[in-house]
């Protein structure tokens, strides 16, 4: 998971996967994505034990961020 | 395996340890601050690196590698907050995600682009975009979601 200066530099990257173009982010998707409680709760106290709740709404903000692309779907 | 409530005070140990610190704590000194011997400061540290989240012990060793937002090897992904240098992010978007352990800061991520070398520089506050340059920054995961689990370190 890495940051490029802008998608013509994500393209032309040595590690870049062909038909892995939903794998690219603006910045404020991005943003969005990690701001989910799985990265906002890390300091709670009760992270791990939280952690199984923190699944679904990682992945619905993947969906709602990317328009539910299957790349980001979560393993099943 | 340790109960979920030493797991959870182990884990914030650790993650206050590195917001403080910038760097992991060795199992002794989870042990000492907790008061137990060290070989139960290991275990919970084995116990938690094996509970399912996204950290990782370097390997062979009882060393924390890596442990979200941070990463205790440095990385390309630089935090500086308050004029300090101490972090480094785990990956590009944890790297946006270390606002959150620093809650009211400004926490700026200086990092080269891997395609050009050129710098990367964005500065994130409580979840919210506070500068970037260049402009039209973007974020690449390699691995589709299903695949993270199994190649967490190159994720």
């Amino acid at each position: 998971m890495n940051l490029f200066r802008s998608e013509e530099h994500v393209r032309r990257w040595s590690g870049f996967s062909a038909g892995s173009d939903d794998g690219i982010l603006t910045l404020d998707q991005a943003m969005a994505v990690m701001s989910t409680p799985r990265h906002r709760d890390r300091l709670n106290g009760r992270y791990v034990s939280s952690f199984p709740s923190y699944g679904a709404p990682f992945f619905a903000r993947l969906r709602e961020v990317t328009g539910s692309s299957p790349y980001w779907a979560p393993p099943t | 395996m340790a109960d979920t409530a030493a797991l959870d005070r182990t884990w914030d140990f650790i993650l206050r340890a590195m917001v403080a610190d910038g760097r992991a704590p060795h199992y002794t000194e989870i042990a000492r601050a907790f008061g137990i011997a060290p070989d139960a400061g290991r275990q919970l540290v084995r116990d938690l690196m094996s509970a399912g989240l996204p950290c990782w012990l370097h390997p062979d060793t009882d060393l924390i590698a890596s442990f979200p937002p941070f990463n205790n090897l440095p990385t390309q992904y630089q935090l500086v907050v308050d004029g300090a240098r101490k972090w480094y992010a785990q990956c590009g978007l944890e790297a946006l995600a270390a606002c959150w352990t620093f809650p009211g800061k400004s926490v700026r991520v200086e990092a080269p682009c891997l395609d050009c070398a050129e710098p990367i520089e964005i500065t994130v506050r409580d979840g919210r975009v506070e500068s970037a340059r260049p402009d039209g920054i973007r974020a690449y995961v390699a691995l589709p979601a299903r695949e993270w689990r199994a190649n967490l370190p190159h994720a």
